[in-house]
Parts: structure tokens; sequence; C-alpha cells
């Protein structure tokens, strides 16, 4: 046991390792970039050019300005909380795709659970009188209701994957398709009880109306000041659950053995249609679970009409799955990492003269450096090798 | 270029390093003019790398290689080229779509004004042809000709090119006896007209027949250069494996009792070809038996132990293991009796990504020995895993937690049969159990096999390998085009028989009257 455990632990290290260097890599090239951007520009200059940068890496603990205008730093409870509010979606659809990629399957269809999670989750909210049933029930069932919903959306490819072998990717961007105008159609013709803004109604939804919200579990006692809630630790619960079925159970070997050579798994076997549509309901209820996190929580305003295209959160589930190289417990740490960034963007456009845009190039960079984690991975592997010969 | 030289190649004191691992270390071969030079050596003994070195793929480390007595470096294989050096690889490198003679002159065309110039090419071609024998259909698309054919199409392209070193790296894998005598000429006859050839195997038969020399490797390492003449196949193999190797199957008769298998009548249709692929074949399996399915690859064999192991439906007739009918039930249900060591150990036989132990189980796994309630249990499956190795000797870098992918051939298909024979299920399905391993391993598989025959398993054995199926064996069936053509006693029959019944030339009807086929 010990010795598997150590294995466990190596190839752990090897993970966390590439994709720290891949993080590292990407910061630095948007330090440069900010540097560059900043000394070309007559309103920043040199110091602010420097101040970017520090804001790069340090974003999430600046507190502000002082009374001279220097940086100030320190615990900054709403930058925080905030970053673990953001978090919560971008972990589960990188949980989504993460779960999808160690059974074989690349899930580009966590924009379409996300958003049948979204239709469900706010429907099951809104439309359920908080009269009728004590609100944490109708938190429990929209919550669980969009999970299935998300399941159902995610099975539909693996369905035409198992049976009539089409490719899952071709599939899943259909289903994103009919989900994003499913969804409009849907909102478009509700009756559901919602705010009214600049005299319209029907426009923006928001679950707190029906007085459903995620509970706070004294988080925003710790965060002060932010929209943190008890989303972050069922998200941390549902990575810990997947890293626990794909490593311990039979279900997860099953999955894996699928993934990786479905004709072996076949031959010995194992049901490898069966498989390979559960495996993908598990990723749609994984990606519909991170869109009712995120709508239950009761500060956020859901604007139908804009729905027309899909939700970035889920195609964000891709570079935090490969940040993590798939790995449920790696994928919480490059989910918060992505919310991190997020927050150190509205940092910079708040205190320096850069446009928040920058902080796309350092994700974009930092995307293409996770596919090079795998590279750094192998190389981390060869010089060990190498080390273990001499 | 002045010849002064005995040598038309030599490569001296090679040696090219891998990460970790020194593939071809102080490795010394001269080709003389005219000879054909054998080299031997199991698997991952250096011969690919070497001749990978050769052709200019790999830089060595150390070493030098001499044309004519004359040092070259050779940094590509287009430097190979212009000191005509070709190879003939053991999966042709020809266009299906087109013709031979397009495929022969692809890449060396003759053009003018930019159209090409073929009239020359033909008779060029046409003259190589009718010098080496090589008898070729110059206007059939490849994709329409046998596969001996083929190869001779690979030769000429050699020819064409003017290559007088000629290197054929294991060309007799695809062939039937008939082809591979044929080849064996024609092999003679360009020696005979100055080519110089090195022909990699490791199959002695072949070596002892058709080599002026052998140079033989171990593990990167060069062991000796020794001439056919004055050596014989056991010293071969010993010196290749580098213990005495047990050339023979060592075996008694069997005593053949109880049906295990009994299939009536099966049919497995084909989709892509909208014909039967197996065609109403009827057999049976016994205790203490091994059976074997010989024919030349294609001829519907895959196709039939697909159908028995339920990879593909069986579309006709019935099957029957230990009584049981089994025709339609699932491949878990199928293998309740049978155990299947698969034809494509990479395809079917493993998770090349999961370590061994993980493979190992792959059947298994829900068994309440190796689980709980749905968790794992990895101290038994460890244990039972590092039990399998000992008793399989299944070497690997890194016991129960190598990854499959990084084990050696041999190795991997070692776990593979530790898997299926520890099932200890009553019908062994072995399909093409040695392709593509070494003299050792070949030796361990055929005396395991032997080993569950005599504990009173029933063995059907599928083999491309005619040595194989006639040392093996205790009774042939012969497979053409989907149906048994001929049952044979493998101590009556001979092997140009059994070619002509592989070839469909002849086949036997119910009462064992010979008649003319195809």
């Amino acid at each position: 046991m010990s010795g598997l455990k150590k294995f466990f632990a190596k190839d752990g290290t090897k993970s966390v390792v590439s994709s720290l260097i891949s993080i590292l890599i990407g910061l630095v090239f948007g330090a440069i970039v900010v540097f560059i951007v900043g000394m070309s520009k007559k309103t920043i200059g040199v110091k602010g050019a420097w101040e970017g940068v520090r804001l790069i890496f340090f974003g999430v603990l600046n507190t502000g300005r002082s009374a001279t205008g220097a940086l100030t730093w320190g615990f900054n409870a709403s930058n925080l909380g905030n970053m673990l509010f953001r978090a919560t979606p971008v972990i589960l659809t990188g949980l989504s795709v993460a779960v999808a990629f160690k059974t074989g399957l690349f899930n580009i269809g966590a924009p379409g659970q996300y958003l049948m999670g979204t239709l469900t989750s706010l429907a099951i909210a809104l439309s359920i009188p908080s009269s009728a049933m004590p609100t944490w029930l109708i938190w429990i069932l929209a919550f669980v209701g969009a999970m299935a919903a998300g399941a159902i959306w995610g099975a539909i490819p693996g369905l035409m994957k198992a049976l009539f072998n089409i490719n899952e990717v071709i599939a899943c961007i259909m289903t994103n398709w009919i989900a994003a105008n499913l969804v409009t159609w849907f909102f478009d013709g509700s009756v559901f009880c919602n705010v009214e803004e600049y005299g319209k109604t029907g426009y923006i939804y928001k679950t707190s109306y029906n007085n459903v919200a995620t509970t706070k579990l004294g988080l925003d006692k710790i965060f002060a000041g932010s929209q943190a809630n008890a989303g972050i630790i069922v998200a941390i619960l549902l990575a810990v659950a997947m890293y626990i079925m794909m490593n311990k159970t039979t279900l997860g070997y099953q999955l894996k053995a699928c993934g990786s050579n479905r004709h072996a798994a076949r031959y010995a076997g194992i049901k490898d249609k069966r498989n390979i549509v559960l495996s993908m309901a598990i990723a749609g209820s994984l990606a519909a679970a991170g869109s009712a996190l995120y709508w239950l929580a009761g500060n956020t305003e859901f604007f139908w009409s804009t729905y027309q295209s899909l939700p970035a959160t889920g195609f964000n589930g891709i570079p935090v799955a490969l940040l993590a190289l798939n790995n449920p417990i790696g994928v919480v740490f490059a989910g918060i990492f992505m919310a991190m960034l997020n927050i150190v963007g509205m940092q910079l456009s708040n205190l320096t003269a850069y446009n928040e845009y920058l902080t796309d190039v350092i994700i974009a960079v930092i995307v293409y450096m996770s596919a090079f984690s795998l590279v750094i991975r192998m190389l981390l592997n060869g010089r060990r090798r190498k080390e273990g010969k001499k | 270029m002045a010849n002064n030289s005995e040598y038309v190649i030599e490569m001296l004191h090679i040696t090219k390093e891998f990460p970790g691992i020194k593939a071809n270390d102080d490795i010394t071969l001269q080709l003389k003019k005219g000879e054909i030079h054998a080299l031997l050596g199991e698997n991952g003994a250096g011969k690919s790398t070497l001749m990978s070195v050769l052709f200019g793929l790999y830089q060595p480390e150390q070493g030098i290689i001499k044309k004519d007595g004359v040092e070259v470096k050779i940094n590509n294989p287009n430097d190979a080229t212009a000191l005509h050096i070709g190879m003939v690889h053991q999966h042709f490198k020809l266009v299906d779509v087109f013709t031979v003679l397009d495929n022969i002159i692809l890449g060396a065309e003759d053009t003018k004004f930019g159209f090409l110039q073929k009239k020359e090419a033909r008779k060029k071609v046409k003259d190589l042809s009718d010098r080496y024998g090589l008898h070729v259909d110059l206007d059939a698309k490849v994709e329409d000709i046998t596969v001996g054919m083929q190869q001779r199409t690979e030769i000429l392209k050699m020819l064409y090119r003017d290559n007088e070193i000629l290197i054929f790296d294991e060309p007799t894998a695809v062939l039937t006896p008939q082809e591979i005598e044929e080849l064996m000429q024609i092999m003679k006859n360009l020696a005979k007209e100055g080519k110089s050839i090195l022909f990699i195997s490791h199959k002695l038969n072949e070596i002892m027949e058709v080599a002026d020399r052998v140079t033989v490797l171990r593990r990167g390492k060069y062991v000796a250069t020794v001439n056919t003449k004055d050596t014989n196949k056991q010293e071969l193999s010993n010196m290749m494996v580098g213990r005495p190797v047990q050339l023979q199957v060592v075996k008694d008769e069997a005593k053949p009792t109880d049906v295990v298998l009994d299939i009536k009548d099966m049919c497995v249709y084909n989709e892509v070809h909208k014909k039967d692929a197996v065609h109403n074949v009827t057999m049976q399996v016994r205790k203490g038996e091994i059976v074997c399915i010989a024919g030349i690859d294609g001829n519907g064999q895959t196709e039939f132990i697909h159908g028995l192991t339920g990879l593909s439906k069986i579309t006709g007739g019935t099957v029957k293991i230990c009584g049981k009918d089994v025709t339609k039930a699932s491949i878990s249900g199928k293998s309740e009796n049978m155990s299947h060591i698969p034809e494509d150990r990479h395809k079917h036989g493993l998770v090349l990504d999961f370590t061994l132990e993980n493979n190992l189980v792959l059947q298994r796994f829900q068994d309440p020995q190796f689980q709980n309630h749905g968790f794992i249990k990895f101290d038994s499956v460890r244990k039972y895993a590092e039990d399998l190795i000992e008793q399989f000797d299944v070497r690997s870098g890194q016991g129960p937690i190598t990854i499959a992918r990084s084990m050696s051939g041999g190795n991997q298909q070692k776990a593979i049969i530790a898997r299926e024979l520890d099932r200890n299920k009553a019908l062994v399905v072995a399909v093409q159990p040695t392709r593509g391993l070494d003299v050792g391993a070949i030796e361990y598989i055929h005396s395991q096999l032997v080993k569950q025959r005599d504990e009173g398993k029933a063995v059907l054995l599928v083999s491309l390998e005619l040595e194989e199926v006639m040392s093996l064996s205790d009774r042939i069936l012969v497979m053409y085009e989907g149906e048994i053509v001929a049952e044979c006693d493998p101590k009556k029959v001979t092997a140009q028989e059994l070619g002509l019944y592989m070839a469909g030339a002849k086949r036997q009807d119910n009462k064992d009257k010979e008649v003319a086929g195809a």
C-alpha cells in the first residue's frame, strides 16, 4: 500500500510542478507584456509599469493605495472572497472537462450543460413559491434538478458516440447551440417573478427574489464585503468525490479503462457503451452543478436576452482541466487561480491606467502553456530517469 | 571511388545511446560485396537502431561507417540513398491505388518539361524484373496484387534506384511458404549478380538457408559474426539468447477426452465486404489437445475468433463451451469458461497506459477478491500482481507499477498470458501468441501452452507461422476464405501440402477426397 501511495504522490508531484511551471511562465510573460505596454504609453511610464507587474503577481493581496499614492498590500478580504466565489463555477466546469478527459472524451459541451443547469436551477428556484416549502429545500431541489438536467444534456453526445460512433466534439457543439437557443426561448416565454429594471420586466432573474440563496456559512464574515458563500465548499467536496471515484473505485477503473483503450475494455467484458454514456452524464452534471451554484448564490442576476451566446465559464473549464492535468484536486487550485487572474484584471483597471483585458492576454498565455505542461512533465520524467540511471 | 576494400559497407564500433540505455554498444558489422549477411538478435537487441544508424536516421555517439573502405558521413536518409543503400521495410511502403510501375518510379521519376517519361522507366523496370526473375504485373494496382508481388515491387524499387546494398527487414513475416522459397531464390540471384544483402531476421531456418554469414547481437552488444556453414541453429539461438534454448517443442502424445468447444455452422458476417467472413465453420476442441487453425492472414481467422469471443456478432450457427450454448452471450458471458490471448496485444490485450497490476486484473476487478462495495482493494491487487509476475517471470522496470507501454513486447505478451492462464478456464484461445517475439519468449509461451494441454485444458491456437503450427498442434485445421478446407495430422502432413491448402489450391471435402480448388 505504501508503495502505491508513494507512486501516486510521485505522479502528483510531477503534475503539480509542471502546472506550476506553466503558470509561472504565463505570469512572467504577462509581466513582460504589462511592462512593454506600460513603457509605450505616456500615461503609465516606468513607475506605473512596475506597479502593473506587481499587481499581476500579487493583485489579490492589494488593498488599494495609501495617501501618498503608493500601492498597499495586505489581506484583502473582499478580493479573496470574490476570488473564491468566481472560482466555484469554473472549478466545476473544469472538473467536468477533466473527468471526461480522463475517460478519453473531450467534453466541449460544458457550456451547453452549464446553460441547461442555468435553466433548470433558475426555473425551480423561481417557480416554487418560498411560502410553499422551506427555501433550503427549494435550493436543494434546484441544485439536484440542475445536475440531472446537465447529466441528460451530457448523455446525449455520449449516446451518439456509443451507439453511432459520432464524434463527441461535434455532438457537443450541436448540443451547446441547442441549449443556448432553448434557454433564450424558455425565458422569453416564462412568467417567473423577476427584477424590474428601467421599467422593463421579464428581463432579469435573481433567485433572492424568491428568497432562495446559497448559505454563507460564515464565509461572509471571514471575507467581509465579498460574494463568497458555501458554493466553494460544495465545489471542493465534489472535486474530492471525483478524485475518489476516479482513483479508488471500480467504476473509475472501468471508466478509465474505456477511455484509455476502448477495445481492450470491451475485450475484458467491460460494457464500453454504457461507460461512455455514464462518463458524459457525470461530466454534464458537474458542469450544470457549477452553473447552479453560480445562479443560486442569490446575488447574481441573469439577463436572458444576452444568453443567445455560450457562457465563457463553460469553455474556461477546458484550460482549467488542462492546467490541472485532469487531476480533480488540481482542478480546484487551477480554478481558483483562474478566478484570481480575473480579480487581478479588475485591480489593474481600478488602480492603474491599464485596461483589464490585459489579463486575458495572460490567461491566453497560461492556457497555451498548460498544453505545454505535458511537455514539461515529460521533461521532468526524462530527467528523473536519467538521474536514476546514473 | 577506389574499391580496394573487401567490404562494401563497414560499420565499425558503433555506439548509440538513448537516455538511460545503450541501444548499440561498440557494434561492428562488415558487409562483403555479393554476400548475404544476416543480422540476428532478440527484440530490443539493437538491430533496428543499427539499421537506422546506417540509414542516417540516428547519429552514433561513437564509431564510423565506411563505404568501399572510405569513411562516409550519413546524416539523413537522402545520404543513404546517394550511397546506394536501399531497404525493404517489414510493412511495405506502397501507394495502394497506384500501379506497380508508378510505385516503382515514385520519387525517382524521369520528367521532360515537367511531364512523366514512363516509357523508358517501363523498359528499365522490365529489364530488371527479367534479369532477377522478379515477376510483377506492371499495370496492376498494388491493392489488387498478392503480398508476394508487393514485396517484389519493393525489391524492384530498390533496384530501379541502382542500389547496391539491399536491406531486408524481416521480409518473410507476411509470406506463405511458397513465397518464402521464391524470395530466398531471388535473394540468392541478387547476391550472385553482385548485390550485397543485409537480412534482418529472427527465423533461424531462413538464415541457415540463405545467408553466408551471420552477425549476432544481444542486448545492444556485439556477440559474434560466424559463417553459416560453420554453425547450426542451436548454436545461433544460444548465442542470441545467451543461454541454451529448447528449439523443439517437447510434448507427449495428446490424450484428448471430453469436448469443450463445440461449434456448428458458425458464420460471421462482414459489414465492409458484405459477405460472410466466416462461413459454416464446424469444429470441436477437446480437453487435452491443442487444435491449431492454420491459414494465410486475412482468411477469416480474426473474424472467427472475434465471433467466438464475442467481439463481433455471430450471424449463424451455434457455439457451445462446456456444453453451454453461448452463441448469443455477452463477452463476459462467453469468457466464463474461456480465456483469450488476443491477436493484437496492443489493441485488445492491454490498456497500455495502465500499470501492469491494473492490466493483470482487467477482467477480474469486480471479483470480491479485488473490490469491496465498489472500492478497489489495492493491497490484494498488488499482492496478486506480484504473485503473477513472479510465477510467470514477467520482467519490467518497476514491477507491478510499471506502465504497460514501457514494457518490451515479449514481457507484455507474458503479462497477458499470465493473466489469461491464471483465470484457469477450460478453454484457452491463443491467437498468434508468439508473433514478433524472439526464440526465448517463444520457447516459454510454447511450453506454457503445452502445460495447459497436459493439465486437461482445451487449447485453440491460431497461427500464421507454419513452423509453430507443425510443432505445437495435435490437430491442424486449415482455414481458407472463411471456411475450414482441411483437417490434418501434423505428424503426417508436410509443410508443402499445408501450404497448398492455405493458398486454396487444394481442399478436402468431408470424405477426405481431394478436389481441385481455386
